[in-house]
């Protein structure tokens, strides 16, 4: 490997043997450098092609397992850059071989691609609202509103295991079958409360009982504080029956994929 | 990791800064454009992670776990205690931890594998516990 000419900040980067290229994401070329650590505390740097420039560190190919400070980089680094520009991520552990790989076959064949992304998240950022039942009241809600659910627990909760398995089967098929459409009900309040103050957003999925919604959201930087009122206030309308957690503004990881 | 919470006051919405390690997780995997597969250089320990962690839903085990931790709601219903004691015996003792973490399982494994089940993956777990502890002490207070 050369690592010959190549500037970024006036600086080269050197790729030696048995090195690569960790890339970020991408941003256009007039961005900012703002000096940060990346993988393994190694300085960021921007390679720049045309109109846009891949945000990159230099890591080692060979590696010990420790992904936990390796995502937490990645998305340390991204965050960084998105508040203060636009910033198209690229998913997370891309590794090329040296400066020219990233100039010539991740950015100047996409160049086009990217310049209008970028344009496109200039000035917008991404939040993540999370919703968490209080599994207990919503449960009780459940055998409350539900004469089945109610019935079937009062059959199940003395009785010995081995002769109330079909019955406890039924009683966790109805009770998680009520507890999604009781979700889904809960889903859309949310999506329309929030959905006059987003430019756009993704539902994530979930699996955990006391899931209600997870909401990536794209919001206008001139919204942002309507935004997080109508947060706020779905935070004090639910806080009996549910947490919310806003998240953000960070990358606008879930607004750049195919999908 | 430390995670900070910070909250307007009278708030109830949480904004956790910097996320922690399971919120990152769920936020980046998976997410942002694709470098093609020819370009890339392949390495040891660290490599794109395709996962669908959400294959658990409908199974029988699955459904005496709904069964379980609704028939833990007991004192809900026997006078005595009220409700928020209820819940807050629910999530003091293993009843939550034993539902909920059965059927996250799979998540929580795939985060293992992803992280080496480093240690602060616990830690971020445990900093959900007093939040809620809290909330349903809110209650508490408002009911009484």
């Amino acid at each position: 490997m050369t690592g010959a000419g190549v500037v970024s900040e006036d600086r080269e980067l050197q790729v030696r043997e048995g090195e690569g290229c960790y890339v970020y994401g991408i941003v256009p070329a007039d961005a900012s450098n703002v000096g940060l650590e990346g993988l393994d505390g190694a300085e960021v740097c921007l390679v720049r092609q045309g109109p846009v420039a891949a945000i990159v560190s230099v890591v080692h190919l060979e590696r010990s397992a420790g992904r936990r400070d390796e995502l937490l980089a990645h998305s340390r680094v991204l965050d960084a850059f998105a508040a203060a520009g636009p910033v198209v991520p690229v998913q997370f552990g891309a590794i090329v071989e040296d400066e020219r790989a990233v100039r010539e076959d991740v950015l100047a064949d996409r160049e086009q691609q990217f310049v209008e992304l970028l344009a496109e998240l200039s000035g917008v950022l991404q939040f993540t609202l999370q919703a968490r039942y209080d599994e207990a009241t919503v449960l009780a809600e459940l055998v409350r509103d539900d004469p089945e659910i109610a019935g079937l627990r009062e059959a199940t909760r003395d009785a010995p295991e081995d002769q109330s398995y079909a019955d406890r089967v039924r009683l966790g098929e109805l009770v998680s079958q009520r507890l999604e459409s009781r979700r889904q009900t809960d889903e859309q309040t949310l999506l329309d409360a929030l959905e006059p103050h987003v430019m756009g957003h993704r539902v994530r999925p979930g699996a955990s009982i006391d899931h209600l919604a997870d909401l990536a959201l794209l919001v206008d930087e001139e919204q942002r504080e309507a935004f997080e009122n109508a947060a706020e206030q779905l935070a004090a309308d639910l806080h009996e029956r549910a947490r919310v957690r806003l998240m953000g503004p960070m990358a606008p990881y879930d607004f750049v994929g195919e999908e | 990791m430390t995670v900070q919470t910070s909250q307007r006051k009278g708030s109830y919405l949480e904004r956790p800064t910097p996320s922690s390690l399971a919120d990152v997780i769920d936020t980046i995997l998976d997410k942002g454009i694709v470098i093609d597969a020819y370009v890339r250089v392949s390495l040891v320990g660290i490599e794109l992670i395709t996962i669908d962690a959400r294959i658990v839903i409908a199974s029988v085990d699955t459904y005496l776990r709904f069964a379980e931790a609704t028939n833990r709601l007991d004192l809900y219903e026997k006078g005595g205690e009220g409700l928020p004691e209820a819940i807050e015996d629910l999530q003091q003792g293993g009843a939550k931890k034993k539902t909920s973490g059965a059927i996250e399982g799979v998540k929580d494994g795939v985060k293992k594998a992803v992280t080496g089940g480093d240690d602060d993956d616990k830690d971020d777990g445990e900093q959900r516990r007093p939040a809620k502890k809290s909330s349903s002490r809110r209650r508490k207070e408002q009911e009484s």
